[in-house]
């Protein structure tokens, strides 16, 4: 063979040319997963946008030093559960995930479904708080590891955010701010004029809404959702009744925006930071969006702890129960020890500081925030929760079969979030008896899905709601269960 | 080519012998079985069961999801939503469409520019429409209240989306303003088919333009309205985007309609109920086809009437 015949031979024929175009073509439109190198990407999926530069910043460090890469798709919270039902059934969910609105009825319908996998073996945790978190039915499903929380549990979505300079012009005292709810309604009613109003609420944001009203009725002396010493659903008691009747209060002053009925809690927060209101409830995030899109009013802005009635002072409390785990790693995952690995970079104190800077949700630790570069306001109102932000019983906690419960109990409507739209929307001018009904409904579905989960042969009651050693200023630490 | 009588031949035979004309059909059908028939006896079969969409499959239970429904107090909301939608939208739009069709069906400056002016909502994306118009109707703000106001017709500003009692009716008239055009366009169409010469005779004969509506145009055009309030009632029933965008289904369930009662218990609830807000859909469909059924009926008997039958 000469050396022009051998070139002949190696050099790419057009017909060849074709047939590899073709099987690229082919390849290319192939699911990504067939050609990445096995082990080596994971997918993840989460709806915490302002986390984005951090998780970003992590991952690349990962990368540099591991061999891993993450392969990320930030999801609209809205649509995030329908995107993950769709994946499920189609074998294609990413790695990691978040759950949005993890609350323990969810995670447990989605543990009963198959959908996590457990941490790997290989992941630790090395300082006592992130131990102390961790609990059955919200981080672990029997025994084993399956998530853990990165955010801290003391934080409230009810803080009264305010501007300095129009609530010192209300003629009231600045410095203390609108502490009571007295205080709060007549400093909105004196900013009601030209054009502008009091306060502004998300009404079509109804779990926002749901959540304001169980913070303001805690902080009015009730216990929350459940009455921790009878173990009943509080709904229709008097704490729940005061604090609608004192959000009803901005509507019947003239004081709350007229707008506030259709709008959900960005669209009201932009209004409120363009100055159409005096006062907005929101949660620590609050100073993260208004450094991030409002930067020219952040300074202006000072925040006070949820307010209370006057009559509760000392006995005004928020009360949250553990929290759930943040990221889960997907049972259709294949790499869950890459997973695991790369979740263990949010146990880091970097991150932690990391977190914090971003000023979102409050970082497991909260000591992270003095060493982090955050604005006085997000200083301010973290700094106040170990104040007053207690941590709540649980009863999945004491007993892991009320999960079953959980994942038994279908959805009662209307709900909390929805009665207080009704409220407002005049659909009905006594609150108490709807209140009293959706406390009967929850009752009673409870009651049913206990009696179908015991019927199965698990150990579970009524009085697994019952907490005799619950006191309300205190936290409900795990020796007292 | 002869032609044998097809009692003549067995089914296949004839099949074998129409084979292009199956071929050719092939690709609707797939599609259509894929994409119609598929998903509604999928959604039959998902309404016997007691599904959360978590788990691949759910539990069969009969037809427990339909006897809850019938309990459900905010599926008959939405249900009656639905029905108050429909009752009230469908003669307003075809009602003012007939009018507006008969003002620009005559020749007069501008026509063009005022046909096309009432068609312009109709090319807009109606989701789109949802969102703009919660701007337009803002109680501060909103070009609407700001007219209101200043024209003194009323003292304080307006809540057409934020008041229960107002939203649906709200809705409605949006609703209505956005598909006008459509209507439009088939009256216009219907108004061509109006024999000019029977207008002018009657004309001559000295009926005013009343009686020459009344007795010529009306009476012509009564297969049009048939099909045509026929067509508007089964758009009536598909405002699942205007709605979600305009008001959400709120508030407190006030402009809940049965697309968004479905979508809700699918998709919005912490956990989603799969067979129930399928049990809702079919029970709805079933309704509306003898809704339709009704009208067929209808259509029937005035057809016959008319050719004297």
């Amino acid at each position: 063979m000469n050396s022009l015949q051998s070139i002949a031979k190696t050099t790419i024929s057009r017909r060849s040319l074709l047939r590899g175009a073709v099987a690229l073509g082919a390849a290319s439109a192939l699911p990504l997963p067939a050609f990445a190198q096995a082990g080596d990407t994971i997918k993840w999926w989460d709806i915490f946008q302002p986390l984005i530069p951090l998780h970003e910043k992590m991952w690349a460090e990962y990368s540099a030093s591991h061999p891993g890469k993450v392969e990320y798709t930030g999801m609209n919270p809205s649509d995030m559960m329908q995107a993950l039902q769709l994946a499920n059934r189609s074998n294609q969910m990413p790695d990691v995930f978040n759950v949005p609105n993890g609350t323990p009825d969810v995670v447990s319908s989605l543990q009963a479904a198959g959908w996590f996998a457990p941490l790997a073996d290989s992941f630790v945790f090395d300082k006592p708080f992130q131990k102390e978190v961790l609990a059955e039915g919200f981080t672990s499903f029997g025994g084993k590891l399956y998530s853990f929380p990165i955010f801290s549990f003391r934080q409230t979505d009810t803080s009264l955010w305010y501007f300095k300079d129009g609530f010192a012009a209300t003629g009231a005292d600045a410095a203390k701010g609108p502490a009571t709810w007295e205080e709060a309604r007549a400093a909105a009613k004196a900013a009601t004029k030209d054009g502008k109003y009091g306060i502004i609420l998300p009404l079509q944001f109804v779990d926002r809404m749901k959540q304001h009203l169980i913070d303001l009725a805690q902080a009015a002396g009730g216990s929350g959702e459940i009455d921790w010493k009878t173990g009943e659903y509080a709904y229709a008691s008097q704490p729940f009744v005061d604090a609608l009747n004192f959000l009803l209060g901005f509507q019947q002053d003239g004081s709350l925006h007229p707008a506030s009925s259709s709008l959900d809690a960005r669209q009201g927060r932009a209004r409120w930071a363009a100055g159409e209101s005096l006062m907005f409830f929101d949660g620590p995030w609050n100073s993260g969006v208004l450094n991030g899109n409002f930067a020219a009013v952040i300074d202006g802005i000072d925040v006070v702890r949820v307010p209370y009635p006057a009559a509760a002072e000392g006995n005004s409390y928020t009360r949250r129960s553990p929290k759930a785990g943040t990221f889960f790693i997907s049972a259709q995952s294949q790499n869950v020890a890459l997973a695991s690995d790369v979740l263990q970079q949010l146990t880091t104190e970097p991150y932690y500081i990391g977190l914090a800077e971003r000023m979102d949700q409050p970082p497991l630790d909260l000591a992270a925030v003095e060493k982090a570069n955050v604005h006085a306001t997000y200083r301010k109102v973290l700094s106040s929760y170990p104040e007053y932000v207690r941590l709540s019983p649980d009863p999945l906690i004491r007993n892991p079969a009320v999960a079953q419960v959980y994942a038994e109990m279908k959805p009662v409507t209307p709900g909390l979030g929805e009665i207080i739209q009704g409220a407002f929307s005049g659909a009905f001018s006594d609150p108490k008896p709807v209140l009293q009904q959706f406390a009967d409904q929850m009752t009673a579905e409870r009651n049913r899905a206990i009696e179908k989960v015991a019927a199965t042969g698990a150990k579970v009651s009524v009085d697994d709601w019952k907490f005799d050693a619950w006191t309300p200023g205190e936290d409900f630490t795990s020796d007292k269960y | 080519m002869s032609m044998s009588d097809p009692r003549e031949l067995s089914l296949p035979r004839q099949i074998w012998r129409d084979r292009w004309i199956y071929v050719f059909l092939l690709p609707t059908i797939l599609l259509v079985g894929a994409f119609t028939i598929y998903p509604v006896l999928a959604s039959v079969w998902f309404s016997l069961l007691d599904w959360n969409g978590f788990s691949r499959a759910g539990d069969f239970v009969g037809l427990d999801n339909y006897a809850e429904l019938m309990r459900d107090p905010l599926f008959w909301n939405s249900f009656r939503n639905t029905m108050v939608f429909m009752v009230l939208a469908v003669p307003l739009r075809v009602g003012i469409a007939l009018l507006l069709a008969l003002v620009l069906n005559q020749a007069f400056p501008l026509v063009r520019v005022f046909r096309t002016a009432i068609f312009l909502p109709v090319v807009t994306t109606a989701a789109i429409v949802g969102v703009v118009m919660r701007y337009v109707l803002d109680p501060t703000g909103g070009p609407l209240n700001i007219v209101l106001l200043n024209s003194g017709l009323v003292s304080q500003p307006v809540n057409f989306l934020g008041q229960a009692g107002l939203a649906l009716y709200s809705a409605v008239g949006i609703w209505v303003w956005k598909w006008l055009g459509v209507t439009l366009i088939y009256w216009l169409a219907a108004l061509q088919t109006i024999p000019v010469d029977a207008l002018e005779a009657a004309e001559l004969d000295g009926a005013n333009a009343w009686q020459r509506f009344t007795t010529i145009t009306l009476p012509l055009l009564t297969p049009f309205t048939i099909i045509i309030t026929l067509i508007t009632v089964i758009e009536a029933t598909n405002v699942f985007d205007l709605m979600l965008t305009l008001t959400g289904g709120g508030p407190f369930y006030a402009t809940e309609v049965i697309d968004i009662f479905v979508y809700r218990q699918a998709f919005l609830s912490s956990v989603p109920r799969l067979g129930y807000s399928s049990a809702a859909a079919i029970f709805f469909g079933v309704c509306f086809i003898a809704l339709a059924l009704v009208q067929l009926a209808v259509v029937t008997r005035v057809r016959n009437g008319r050719s004297g039958k």
